[in-house]
């Protein structure tokens, strides 16, 4: 035994916990910051960190897009509206399917296996810019 | 480092623990609530909070090590191992800093341990991508460390009252 713990929670541990959420205020006034983008709502695709497509989500309506990279392949679709989404993929976490639909500046849909983010820039973000509260 | 025989016997133990943590939580998936492939809940934290106060720092370092490699090696994922050493080296490092001050609690400790495992699991997911786009999720992330970080606090304060009258922590 090195060190027996203290095991009753103390007001130090409140000022831990006052840190994580002052981080977790500054980090989402950061990353979350919308409506200072100007121009239309743009989706850019980036692969292994290159970018390599860039559309306006409403072009898919007239034909979804397919994207092949890393042995994955992947195809991105218009939800109705213009938010997207990842319809279909061959990968075997299906993280980027179980994404869903994105429609705001910021959000983005990851697919790990084949090193694929599409991102939404651009466009008047969401008044919030808040997608869940937690706690 | 030299370790005697039950420093070994409990080192491998807990490595095995952590290791069965880990699978655990392929039960549990947090990427269904948050969509980063790799993000995980922290399960095998409670094993790196209880090494660091029962052997200390460095066979806690040893256990963790363990625990990524031969847990990259059995999901025969080598994508998953810079996601699980990041996110398990900050945690570490961060709770060997934090629990040097005598204030803090085993609950301080492990939620800033908690916090800074899901930093690194994002620096993970942004140096895999090439892209900053994983960043957007460190604040909800943030926000879940608080929970994860405390439900591992409670369990290992619950493993040290259960274990202070054994010989274990001898």
């Amino acid at each position: 035994m090195k060190r027996f713990p203290e095991l009753k929670p103390n007001f130090w541990d409140v000022i831990v916990v006052l840190a994580v959420i002052a981080l977790a205020a500054l980090s989402a006034m950061t990353v979350w910051r919308g409506g200072t983008e100007t121009g239309t709502l743009t989706a850019v695709v980036t692969a292994d960190g290159q970018e390599i497509d860039r559309f306006a989500p409403a072009d898919l309506l007239d034909a979804p897009r397919t994207y092949s990279y890393n042995g994955v392949t992947l195809t991105v679709a218009a939800e109705d509206g213009n938010g997207l989404r990842v319809s279909s993929s061959d990968c075997p976490t299906q993280d980027c399917v179980r994404t869903g639909t994105i429609s705001r500046s910021g959000q983005s849909i990851v697919c790990l296996p084949a090193r694929i983010v599409i991102q939404l820039i651009g466009g008047a973000a969401d008044s919030s810019g808040v997608d869940i509260v937690i706690g | 480092m030299k370790l005697t025989t039950k420093q070994l016997t409990l080192c491998a133990v807990l490595t095995a623990l952590a290791l069965a943590f880990s699978y655990l939580e392929n039960f549990f998936p947090l990427s269904l609530a948050i969509p980063i492939p790799g993000i995980k809940l922290g399960l095998a934290n409670i094993v790196t909070v209880f090494a660091l106060y029962a052997l200390g720092p460095a066979q806690a370092l040893l256990i963790l090590t363990g625990r990524c490699l031969l847990g990259a090696v059995f999901a025969g994922n080598m994508n998953a191992l810079i996601f699980s050493l990041l996110g398990g080296f900050s945690a570490m490092l961060v709770m060997i800093l934090l629990s040097r001050s005598r204030h803090l609690s085993i609950y301080g400790v492990s939620i800033g341990g908690a916090a800074a495992h899901n930093c690194g699991q994002i620096a993970a997911a942004c140096l895999t991508l090439g892209s900053m786009a994983p960043l957007y999720y460190l604040p909800i992330l943030l926000g879940a460390s608080l929970i994860t970080g405390a439900v591992t606090g409670v369990a290992a304060a619950c493993l040290f009252r259960a274990l202070v009258h054994t010989n274990i922590l001898r």
